[in-house]
């Protein structure tokens, strides 16, 4: 049996070689969600990054964990990476709207519109930032009724287009749940001063 | 212990440091990597609870938080008997979170309005870190009670064992007239009817069955100083580095 000092460990009376892995799958893993965060009140929803989860509601713990841990927060985002339209990227001083024009209409009847989350990058690197919505008929339609509204703005790398139906946003009512982020400074290392510590004790013992 | 408010304090307090010690036995041993730092980081709250309310009572004239904490054998303790059950499996963890979660919230909501100023106070700014618990334990029974054989074979099994013992968090004290009297906090049993609403509100939304209460027999003995087998050993784990050096600066 598998003895340790730490007694949780030597609890689970594990045996002392690890068992052979047994064969996973191929892309086993859980769907992946794309979080985005707002640092304060009234700023614009960020990107952060991404979260694997088995559905979106789960996918929302991990993000709280992941993303907003440590600084101020007041809101969090989270979107199933595949509900997401991307453009092409463009040039640095370029236009994504450059190349985007009014969506031809087709034969079919027209779809019910429904509101359009539009994110924009203003540089390579930095993260997509929301500008706000747009009511549109298609993702396309989206980008253009974007590029009515917001199409003034330059640079514009890239742009994202969200179906604000797959946005999981939480009520602002409960925006409580980050009311003490900021004071758990136990989470940073810099709250951790020992060095003073550690030069008085090699002064009072005499080592060096 | 005849002040109220000490009564009260000592109740809470001890619930979230043994609740917050036992759950941090899940570090580094998680089902997955996201949830166990999820989990440390609600055992880490609850430390952090435990720690307020422990100041309250060192203005009320006890000992220091630590010296409360860490040198009071279990017979000094007024915890219910639910949070210092070992952990289990997973299943149990979560639904002993879920059933004690549950509770905390609206307990820290009816203190939000205490006459006693100072634990209303903590209770205001610690009420959204239990908002968030119960949102984790919610999504968990909601996500694995609606899923697998196995995963509902397991908290079936995990509610029908925690369950007397969850209902053992109502215990009263003698205290009990004077707490509500005082306007101190609403009373446990006010408090157990809103729990049971709003557990089952959440069960009813899975396939996890509440068992009839009526035909429970909830543990109590907790919040008089009776306890399981299992808290001592807790007790002398969790204080084995604090009497290392008792006077040591940390």
């Amino acid at each position: 049996m598998l003895s340790s000092l730490d007694p949780r460990i030597a609890r689970l009376a594990l045996p002392d070689t690890a068992p052979a892995p047994t064969p996973k799958a191929a892309f086993d893993q859980f769907e992946t969600f794309e979080v985005f965060h707002q640092k304060k009140d009234g700023a614009a929803y960020t990107y952060v990054g991404p979260v694997h989860a088995p559905s979106a509601d789960v996918a929302f713990l991990f993000a709280k964990e992941q993303y907003s841990r440590r600084f101020a927060c007041t809101g969090m985002w989270v979107v199933p990476t595949s509900a997401i339209n991307l453009t092409p990227y463009v040039g640095d001083q370029e236009s994504v709207y450059d190349g985007v024009s009014a969506i031809v209409p087709t034969a079919d009847a027209p779809a019910e519109p429904q509101e359009y989350a539009i994110f924009h990058l203003k540089k390579r690197g930095k993260a997509h930032t929301n500008v706000g919505l747009v009511r549109a008929a298609s993702a396309a339609d989206a980008l253009y009724q974007a590029k009515l509204t917001f199409g003034e703005q330059r640079p514009v790398v890239n742009v994202w287009v969200l179906p604000w139906n797959e946005v999981l946003t939480l009520d602002p009512a409960d925006r409580d749940i980050w009311l003490t982020t900021p004071e758990k400074k136990y989470r940073d290392a810099i709250a951790y001063k020992v060095q003073d510590r550690i030069e008085r004790f090699k002064l009072e013992t005499g080592t060096k | 212990m005849t002040d109220p408010k000490k009564d009260l304090l000592y109740r809470l307090a001890d619930d979230q440091l043994i609740l917050g010690h036992r759950n941090s036995e899940w570090n580094g041993l998680g089902p997955i990597l996201e949830e166990d730092i999820a989990f440390s980081s609600m055992a880490q709250d609850k430390l952090g609870h435990a720690l307020q309310l422990y100041s309250l009572l060192h203005e009320l004239g006890e000992a220091e938080p630590d010296t409360v904490a860490f040198t009071r054998n279990a017979a000094q303790f007024h915890c219910s008997q639910l949070v210092e059950l070992p952990i289990g499996d997973y299943a149990f963890s979560l639904m002993r979170h879920f059933l004690f979660d549950h509770a905390e919230l609206l307990r820290f909501e009816a203190l939000a309005a205490s006459s006693y100023e100072p634990l209303a106070q903590v209770a205001r700014k610690l009420k959204g870190e239990l908002k968030y618990h119960v949102l984790h334990a919610n999504t968990w029974i909601r996500q694995l009670g609606t899923s697998t054989e196995e995963a509902l074979e397991k908290l079936q099994a995990a509610l029908d064992l925690t369950l007397p013992y969850a209902l053992g968090l109502f215990e009263k004290t003698e205290a009990e007239p004077a707490i509500i009297a005082e306007g101190l906090f609403i009373g446990e049993d006010v408090l157990r009817a809103q729990w049971l609403e709003n557990i089952s509100r959440v069960l009813n939304q899975t396939q996890l069955e509440l068992p009839d209460l009526s035909a429970i027999t909830p543990v109590g003995g907790g919040r008089h100083g009776e306890h399981t087998e299992f808290l001592q050993p807790l007790l002398d784990e969790m204080a084995e580095v604090f009497r290392l050096d008792p006077t040591a600066d940390w």
